[in-house]
């Protein structure tokens, strides 16, 4: 395209004056040369840059890529074609210094979600009195009901049916009968077809229903609700809570409006998955081994539980978390086989009307 | 605008009349209209071809006989927005978020360039990478604050207070004078990368001012009832004012706060007929006092609209800049209808990606029912995949249509209406300003963005 000019509109960026000018492609230098009054503007072409996204496309705003604040305002995109990087992008930032800040916001973020806030919430757990513990634990188990609903209409109820409930409750209180003073323990079952249980602060058990048709006999029940009166009394869902209010908080940060909208839903279900360590699970187990010893139920009874997770193999979605993910489910199994004492006496802990009572708490 | 004309290489002399054309038929192709812009394309018989003698009055039409008086026109398609809304929407969803600042800055070109006070159309330099870097910042710097306070309130709200509420009101709270020391900041940003005619405007550093001033006065207002909520509106206005800039020329609020409670009649009208309606309630005419309370229900949603724009219009008679004086006409049924009209279309547009998945969610669940069986783990973990992806679909799909449609069905026509109102008289007077320094602003917008400060753009 040779021989381009056309009028146009200067700016000098010093003051807001706007100086009709020509503008005229000179092909051979590569050069658009801007004539407006006494002085001649060269631009280089490779230098030029069209101003992106721009609303009007009647006009066509033109800058030169070293320089912040000079214009150019031709009357139609003409020249356009003629530039030959009119769209490359004008360094704003060196990106050196994006990298540094970059792994600095990483390394903080890291430092806090890893260190400061679990640190933090191990130390204050100490101190939560055990009613700020139970208004808690009530708090989160209302959010777990309405985040497990599917219909979106109402949180998924509670099982309640009287005479289930009732066996319930005197399990319950053969297996606390002859242990140490625990905190109040109350014992939910929700319905809902997932294989899970889990603790809450504020010592709140929480069972499914698919758990309760799961297991084949009350003790691999009573094993669960046992390994779960373990983690309370380590008070480690308190521990998670208060983690998780640090965690939740910095990750939205991090994820802004609506990337961060969809993680911050499904953080809040992976809160029923508590990823407790290696070795909260190994004292809950032993807790649990202990109080099914006093309760004068096998402590195989867990092991039992364990391998019938293991064979659900990937349907078992809740548990997998809690009791298969650990590579150390087998060393589990082992240890719980381990724990019967010699000779000891074989007891059932309810008669089988009253475990097929149990099974029907939620119709 | 100075007679600085100056002569081309033909000799033909060409006006110092800025093109572009007048207000709202949007996209109106200029080659079309007569005056020194209407030159034809075809550039190679150029110098053959005489050129036709530029007729005066293309750029007439827009600033009329009176150079000294410049309107602005807004030029701009929604569909393009809309497209432009949903890409980048799309790109950000990819991207976890982080395309977000090119989004944004992408759609603030896109506004900034429709808006052309005197046919001039003013440009957004903010740049994605800078906006990255401040994001990082603030990250570095809020990332320490949010988690440890949110744990911190946590523990407090649940040890002695007992309650989750408790948490929310305090972390609320906490955080109400930091919204407005981003919105502050925010503002310096914008304003930092916002030119017109090559010259930058610019805001004064004062955020924790604002945000001390804005607490007072947001109390003041509560206290009061409502009463106060002009002099609530008119100082804040008054220190953002004040510390804005036009190059090295400082805007200046003039005005008093009593003149705002004009703008308030119709909220006193709304409150007056609550009132009526409250007593007519108390004394037992339930029919003729709910029909009133509708009325005053009505009338003070209608009046919520009428201080916003009337307020607006007040404040920018009376600010001046460098001689300059500003005029704003804008009609507040109009905006309450823009508003209304626009947020019932998009939620109308909202149906298409959710009719369009639910219509996916049928066809697979028909399909299950037909072909899995129960005992089929593997493919009903396919199925259960499939329906996660789905539902992160409709979220997504909901979410971009949202915002693109939002953006093309309220925020394009608001803005046309301001914009198409606003004069500039005195504007001979703008040509002695000089440019101001670059405001380096290092921190960009990253709390705003970190603490989502309400402004969409
Ligand atoms: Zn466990």
């Amino acid at each position: 395209m040779t021989g381009f000019t056309s009028a146009g509109e200067f700016l000098d960026g010093r003051t807001p004056t706007v100086r009709p000018s020509q503008a005229s492609l000179d092909a051979a230098r590569g050069m658009l040369i801007i004539a407006c009054g006494d002085d001649t503007h060269e631009w280089p072409l490779d230098q030029i840059r069209a101003v992106p996204d721009q609303a009007g496309q009647d006009i066509l705003v033109l800058r030169r890529a070293d320089d912040p604040v000079e214009r150019l305002i031709l009357p139609d995109r003409a020249l356009l074609s003629s530039l030959p990087k009119p769209y490359k992008r004008v360094r704003a930032v060196d990106g050196w210094r994006i990298l540094r800040w970059a792994s600095a916001a990483l390394c903080s973020v890291a430092l806090i979600i890893f260190v400061l806030v679990p640190v933090m919430a191990d130390q204050l757990a100490r101190f939560i009195p055990p009613e700020g513990e139970r208004a808690l634990g009530e708090v989160t188990l209302e959010q777990i009901r309405a985040a497990l609903d599917e219909t979106g209409m109402r949180p998924i109820p509670e099982c309640r049916h009287p005479e289930g409930r009732a066996v319930l409750d005197s399990m319950i209180a053969r297996l606390t009968r002859n242990s140490d003073p625990l905190p109040e323990i109350t014992v939910h079952v929700l319905d809902h077809e997932l294989v899970n249980a889990f603790a809450l602060p504020g010592g709140h058990v929480v069972l499914f229903e698919g758990l309760i048709d799961t297991a084949e006999r009350p003790e691999e029940l009573a094993a669960v609700i046992a390994h779960e009166i373990g983690h309370v009394v380590s008070r480690d869902p308190t521990r998670h809570a208060l983690r998780s209010a640090g965690s939740i908080g910095v990750l939205g940060l991090i994820f802004g409006d609506f990337a961060g909208g969809a993680l911050v839903l499904f953080l809040a279900e992976r809160l029923i998955d508590a990823h407790y360590s290696q070795d909260a699970e190994a004292a809950a187990d032993a807790f649990a081994q202990e109080m099914l010893i006093r309760a004068e139920v096998r402590p195989d009874a867990l092991a039992d539980m364990f391998e019938r997770f293991r064979a659900m193999g990937g349907d078992a979605e809740g548990i997998v978390a809690h009791f298969m993910a650990h590579p150390t489910l087998g060393d589990r199994i082992e240890n719980a086989r381990g724990a019967t004492p010699p000779g000891f006496p074989e007891t059932r802990l309810m008669n089988e009307d009253d475990w097929q009572t149990l099974r029907r708490i939620c119709r | 605008m100075p007679p600085a004309a100056c002569t081309t290489a033909r000799g033909a002399r060409i006006t110092t009349r800025p093109f572009g054309h007048i207000g709202l038929t949007q996209d109106t192709p200029s080659e079309n209209l007569p005056g020194p812009w209407s030159r034809a394309r075809g550039l190679d018989h150029e110098e053959a071809a005489p050129r036709p003698a530029p007729a005066p009055g293309f750029g007439e039409r827009l600033t009329g006989d009176d150079p000294d008086v410049l309107r602005t026109s807004f030029i701009g398609r929604r569909l393009r927005l809309f497209w432009l809304v949903l890409k980048s929407g799309f790109l950000t969803v990819l991207t976890l978020g982080i395309y977000r600042f090119w989004m944004k800055t992408r759609i603030r070109r896109w506004f900034w360039s429709a808006i052309r006070p005197g046919g001039h159309p003013l440009e957004y330099v903010g740049d994605p990478f800078e906006k990255l870097l401040g994001f990082l910042f603030a990250v570095v710097i809020l990332a320490f604050y949010i988690g440890i306070v949110n744990l911190l309130l946590m523990f407090v709200s649940f040890a002695v207070l007992n309650g989750n509420v408790a948490a929310y009101i305090l972390s609320f709270v906490g955080v109400i004078p930091l919204w407005f020391f981003a919105q502050y900041r925010a503002r310096r940003y914008v304003l930092a990368r916002t030119r017109w005619r090559g010259l930058r405007f610019g805001l004064e550093p004062g955020a924790w001012g604002y945000a001390f001033r804005a607490l007072g006065y947001w109390a003041l207002t509560l206290l009061s009832g409502g009463l106060l909520w002009p002099l609530m509106t008119f100082r804040l206005e008054q220190y953002k004012s004040d510390r804005t800039f036009f190059g090295a020329a400082r805007l200046r609020q003039g005005g008093r706060w009593t003149m705002l409670y004009g703008a308030m009649k119709p909220l006193f009208l709304g409150a007056g007929l609550g009132l009526a309606a409250a007593g007519m309630i108390a004394l037992g005419f339930a029919g003729w006092g709910s029909t009133i309370a509708l009325c005053a229900g009505l009338t003070l949603f209608y009046g919520l609209f009428h201080y916003r724009v009337e307020s607006l219009k007040r404040l920018t008679a009376t600010k001046r800049l460098a001689g300059a004086r500003l005029e704003l006409q804008a009609r507040p049924w109009r905006i309450l209808w823009i508003t209304v009209f626009g947020y019932g279309l998009t939620a109308l547009a909202l149906l298409v990606p959710m009719v369009a998945i639910g219509i996916a969610l049928s066809a697979m669940l028909g399909e299950s029912v037909m072909t899995l069986s129960p005992q089929d783990l593997s493919l009903n973990d396919l199925g259960g995949a499939v329906l996660i992806a789905l539902s992160l679909m409709l979220y997504f799909g909901v979410f971009l249509m949202w915002s693109a449609a939002s953006h093309a069905l309220v925020t394009v026509p608001t803005l046309q209406h301001y914009a198409s109102g606003l004069v500039i008289r005195g504007a001979e007077s703008l040509n002695g300003v000089h440019q101001r320094a670059r405001d380096a602003h290092t921190e960009a917008e990253g709390f705003a963005d970190a603490l989502d400060v309400g402004a969409s753009l």
